[in-house]
């Protein structure tokens, strides 16, 4: 047995005595001084092990008549792959049956006394009067040891999650800790598991049976004991109950930590009709319990959004931007992986501005020291926590739990206010520039993709939105079509929803003039002019100087570009050649071409099909609207000089010229920029002489 | 009825092989006085850990609001973080925050509640900052704009972002029809949108004054010099002088069951249920929480066994008692488990409220009522926290802070026959409010 002595610690940091008079005049323009600072007992615990091996703690404590039982067992954690769930209902039928009760009658006992029961894959807890304790520990150690796991329960409890995942499909918060897991860990950590129907319907009675034989061993168990009840009695109690426990070997799982991501990603989950988004900035960390800068890196949490209303996330985005109810960061420290988490619920106008103010404030924490008084601030804050923490006589026992469970230092709390209120402002910075990522990490969103998804493509590193279902699995991309639709028919409805495939195939020129104002304030002039079949130009230029050129004809093109003339190349012509006509997509085996109808994307607010086109060019995708036929967007990939970009085009605003209908928007977006062109004026069948179209 | 004879000591001890052992009770001792200008103060000592718990609750909440202006009270608890006179604004939480203390509030239909958790020595912080925030709280526009929009997040993220959050706000709506708790504290955006500067300090000068309040402290404090502190910081707040408008509607007794389907976009149907019930405290409202109790209290309770164990309709069960300072609800709810008619949940549910007012509960049963009530008692007092709010609850609510100690007599002393005669007299179907929130089509299944 290790008996410590009680620990004694003052309050430090900003907690100077200074004796408070209690005079009768009081000043109220300034915040009074505080008294001088108390005492804090940490209390005091035993410690012993059985000859199984079982680690009893127990913390004496008679303020009330209550006592808690806390078995806790460390085991590494498992990696369950198609059953995922099944470790977690083998912790949780424990308590729906032993060898000698029913649930019906383990259920009574409880409640009879007005107990609590828990219990889960790592560990049980039960909590009663002090004078139910035999009653409780009747029950309590019954389930711990005999849980006969009634193939009934288990049915029930299958059903029950079944449901639970159904009504999950529109909660933001579970999907979002779906998503964040398997972003995180991807698909073969135990920490990127998440439950899905499937994985609930593989799981068999002798798996929940193999994990208790192999697992509840009392040689990995640790048992704590807090509230009204003598050393002596817990001891004989535990003695008694579970002397007799059989330990077993179980065998060390090593998990290394996953890769954190090369650039930052943005990772989306639609719940369609969302108002918020449920925001998060994640990375793993390597930091484990008791790492000599675990203390350091929590203030440095605690000053960017640990808890505190001060924190510098809550004043931002809170206090001064007022995006959020709350706006807060977390940093966790884990034997096998640490994860840092920076997280708020935004409405879906600002979701976009949220991240830049996120991403602002955890580079901050890098790039700028802390002020000497924020650092006071939150020095004094987590010193309150620490003390505020001890009412609850499951501290004391928390800390001698740690303290055995991680192998840290006899007077790790004992010394944890000194070594907090040494941390320097230099410190927070190291650790920020240490532990936080700000260009590696996940941007996770669930949300209203329709309103919010493409205000956030700019933040991921590619400039691609990944997208994911409420699972956290990789969304499919794209339904199926249904039959009697082909590339055909969506072909014939787009020009039919233009005026007509005869009446655009009867145009003999076009000229459409717009602009384009690529940086404010800079205002360019855009000129196409096209005479089917024979040639296209398109000239953009700035105070009448060309800025850039592009002609085609039918087998030849060129592009010019501040005087610099680059001849087009096959590839790039056979591409270019589809401008030479009104409705190219009805002349596919002219231009090589051919196209493939793809399926319907449903995730769309308004839902779109979409097509392929493939030829010498290349390939690129086009998206119509379903209902209306009209082109929405067209996506290709193009070879620059940061090498492939993927390029999307969108076009909207259609409106009627004599009778066809036109986009008088085209936005386009590469590499995470965008640039529109606002037509404002549409010539049909125009002058145009052939001899513009002459390459120089 | 309620005589305060012990029943627990006699039933107990014809139970066989049961411990009879005496009721455990933690005593609460507690000092309390006026001030001068109609201020209350609790005060409860308890040196175990060096914190003390520094709270404010206001005689102020949603029922209190005009119709036209719901929403009001909670705004106005988001206000009261922006400053005083001598407090910037974003002050005050650095003030609370630096000193090593957490602070929060929050707002029901009855009352308002400010706290502080400090350490010991700072005791004096905090009867500044509540001092500061009763005297001459200052709000200004930017405050105004920014915590209207902070407010809204709030709605967005607790009622219309959440699965099944329109369940409470749309149940008191439908629950009444003339009382203010026909509205729920988060109130309408719309109101708050267009409530002016003029009408905030109106509500001020209104609610947030020494007579409408009471100072309760719990912890490691020393009573007498704590006296002398409070006088210091808040006798000289002037008491308010305008008549602190109650409520006095009563909502009419329905003779009809009101049924109503709510279309959202959640997958598994809700049940709501909502019968009325008496005021807290009256004689009849511990038998109604003791009926809860038997429905909904732990795994083996009526609806639970029957619903979610035995005949696994329902993924979870339950009810309890919504109490309120005049006539509130009690909830009987349940979502349904996936392929499960709503109707076929119900049906089992009113089975199970038809049997409380038809059979008498067992000896056996009422044991582990007062079990139950017994060990919620004592958890109820494990933090200072917990102790100073229940004390001024006790004092708002009834004028009886030692109820702390005492109420626990009125809940052991209901017996089965006042369960059900309870049970008859407000668990009636034609009184009842029933709602089944329900999936509405999506177009893909209108597509099909």
């Amino acid at each position: 047995m290790n008996r410590l002595n009680t620990l004694r610690t003052l309050l430090l940091g900003g907690f100077l005595a200074v004796a408070a008079g209690l005079v009768a005049q009081i000043d109220r323009s300034k915040a009074p001084e505080p008294g001088p600072a108390p005492l804090i007992e940490l209390g005091s615990y035993d410690l012993t092990k059985l000859d199984n091996g079982l680690t009893l703690i127990v913390v004496e404590n008679h303020r009330l008549p209550l006592v808690s039982w806390n078995l806790t067992l460390d085991v590494d954690p498992i990696f369950e792959g198609r059953k995922a769930g099944y470790v977690d209902l083998a912790g949780s039928l424990m308590s729906t049956g032993t060898d000698s009760r029913t649930k019906a009658e383990i259920d009574e006992s409880i409640d009879f006394i007005g107990a609590r029961i828990g219990t889960s894959a790592t560990g049980a807890y039960a909590s009663s009067l002090s004078k139910h304790t035999d009653a409780l520990l009747d029950v309590f150690a019954d389930v711990i040891l005999n849980p006969s796991y009634p193939q009934e329960e288990l049915e029930k409890a299958r059903k029950q999650a079944l449901s639970g995942l159904q009504a999950g499909l529109t909660d933001p918060n579970s999907i979002s800790s779906n998503l964040r897991a398997k972003v995180l860990f991807g698909g073969k950590h135990p920490y990127g598991e998440v439950e899905t129907p499937e994985s609930i319907e593989a799981i068999a009675r002798e798996d929940l049976v193999n994990y208790h034989t192999t697992y509840f061993r009392p040689n990995v168990a640790y048992l704590v004991v807090v509230g009204d009840i003598t050393m002596q009695a817990a001891r004989a109690q535990v003695e008694e109950r579970f002397g007799a426990w059989e330990s077993a070997a179980i065998e060390d799982r090593y998990q290394p930590l996953p890769a954190r991501p090369e650039g930052n990603q943005v990772c989306f989950a639609d719940l369609p009709g969302a108002v918020q988004s449920v925001l998060q900035l994640t990375h793993v960390v390597d930091l484990k319990p008791g790492h000599p800068d675990a203390i350091a890196v929590s203030v440095m949490n605690s000053i960017l959004g640990g808890g505190a209303f001060s924190g510098r996330l809550m004043q931002n985005l809170r206090e001064d931007k007022a995006f959020t109810y709350g706006a807060r960061s977390s940093m966790s420290t884990d034997p096998v992986a640490g994860r840092f988490t920076a997280y708020a619920n935004v409405r879906n106008e600002v979701t976009d501005s949220a991240v830049v103010e996120f991403l602002y404030e955890i580079e901050r924490m890098s790039t700028e020291l802390v002020e000497a008084a924020d650092l006071q601030t939150t020095l004094n804050y987590m010193t309150g926590s620490f003390a505020r923490s001890l009412e609850q006589p499951e501290t004391i026992a928390r800390f001698a739990l740690n303290t055995a469970l991680y192998d840290l230092p006899e007077d790790y709390y004992a010394t944890y206010l000194a070594r907090l209120n040494a941390v320097t402002a230099e410190d927070v910075q190291r650790m920020a520039m240490t532990y936080l990522r700000p260009n590696n990490l996940y941007i996770t969103v669930v949300g209203n993709r329709a309103e919010v998804a493409s205000t956030l493509a700019r933040f991921d590193s590619d400039g691609e939105i990944t997208y994911y279902d409420a699972f956290g699995a990789e969304a499919k991309a794209l339904d199926a079509a249904p039959e009697g639709m082909t590339a055909k028919t969506i072909i014939d409805l787009y020009y039919a929803a233009r005026g007509g495939s005869e009446k655009l195939d009867g145009l003999k020129g076009i000229r459409m003039t717009g602009s384009m104002e690529p940086a404010p304030g800079m205002a360019f002039e855009v000129v196409r002019e096209t005479l089917f079949g024979q040639g296209t130009r398109q000239t953009v230029t700035m105070a009448g100087n060309e800025m850039m050129a592009e002609v085609v004809k039918p087998n030849a093109g060129m592009t010019r570009s501040q005087g610099q003339q680059v001849p087009m190349t096959e590839a790039e012509l056979a591409d270019a050649r589809q401008d030479l006509y009104a409705a190219y997509l009805l002349h596919l085996d002219e231009l090589g071409l051919t196209a493939t109808l793809e399926g319907i994307d449903g995730t769309k607010a308004a839902p779109e099909v979409v097509m392929t086109v493939e030829g010498a060019g290349g390939s690129k995708e086009l998206r119509f609207d379903l209902m209306s036929g009209l082109l929405v967007s067209e996506r290709a990939t193009r070879e620059g000089p940061m090498g492939s970009v993927p390029v999307t085009i969108t076009y909207t605003d259609y409106q009627a010229v004599k009778g066809i209908q036109f986009p008088m928007v085209m936005e386009q977006t590469a590499g995470g920029q965008s640039i529109s062109i606002h037509y404002n004026r549409i010539e049909l069948d125009p002058k145009l002489d052939a001899s513009a179209f002459e390459l120089d | 009825m309620k005589t305060m004879r012990n029943h627990f000591l006699l039933s107990a001890s014809t139970l066989a092989g049961l411990v009879a052992v005496q009721t455990a009770s933690a005593q609460v001792d507690f000092a309390e006085f006026d001030l001068k200008n109609g201020l209350h103060v609790i005060l409860h000592e308890d040196h175990s850990t060096p914190i003390v718990a520094v709270t404010v609750m206001y005689h102020v909440g949603s029922k209190n609001e005009n119709p036209e202006r719901t929403g009001m009270a909670h705004f106005f608890e988001h206000l009261l973080f922006e400053g005083s006179e001598h407090i910037a604004r974003g002050e005050f939480d650095g003030y609370v925050e630096g000193a090593g203390g957490v602070l929060n509030a929050n707002t029901t239909q009855d009352r308002t509640f400010y706290y502080e958790l400090l350490p010991s020595n700072q005791l004096e912080l905090g009867l500044w900052l509540e001092s500061e925030r009763m005297l001459h709280a200052r709000v200004d526009g930017t405050g105004i704009e920014t915590q209207r929009e902070v407010v809204k997040e709030e709605k967005r993220q607790r009622y219309d972002n959440q699965p099944y959050g329109q369940m409470m706000p749309t149940t008191f709506d439908r629950a009444y029809s003339e009382h203010p708790y026909r509205w729920t504290p988060i109130g309408s955006l719309e109101h708050l949108n267009a409530a002016s500067y003029e009408e905030f300090m109106d509500f001020y000068k209104t609610f947030y004054v020494p007579n409408n309040a009471v100072l309760s402290i719990a912890g490691d404090l020393d009573i007498k010099a704590t006296k002398k502190l409070i006088k210091a910081y808040f006798e000289d707040i002037p008491a308010g002088t305008r008549e602190i408008p109650r409520p006095t509607i009563e909502e009419p007794i329905r003779t009809e069951e009101l049924r109503d389907t709510i279309f959202g976009k959640d997958a598994l149907p809700m049940i709501v249920q909502a019968y009325p019930v008496p005021a807290q405290g009256t004689e009849d409202y511990y038998a109604v929480e003791m009926l809860n109790q038997v429905l909904s209290g732990g795994e083996s309770s009526r609806l639970n066994r029957r619903v979610v164990d035995e005949e696994q309709l329902a993924l979870f069960c339950g009810a309890f008692n919504f109490g309120l300072e005049d006539p509130g609800l009690t909830f009987a709810y349940a979502m349904a488990s996936m392929g499960v008619e709503p109707g076929a949940v119900e049906a089992a549910m009113n089975e199970e409220v038809e049997r409380m007012r038809v059979e008498l509960i067992s000896d056996l049963e009422l044991q582990k009522l007062k079990n139950q009530m017994e060990a919620q008692l004592i958890r109820s007092q494990r933090s200072m926290a917990s102790i100073a709010e229940s004390l001024a609850n006790y004092h708002v609510y009834f004028g009886d802070a030692n109820l702390i100690n005492t109420e626990i007599e009125r809940y052991l002393a209901v017996t089965p026959e006042d369960i059900r005669k309870a049970a008859q007299a407000y668990y009636a179907p034609e009184k009842r409010v029933t709602l089944y929130f329900l999936q509405a089509p999506t177009a893909e299944t209108t597509k099909q």
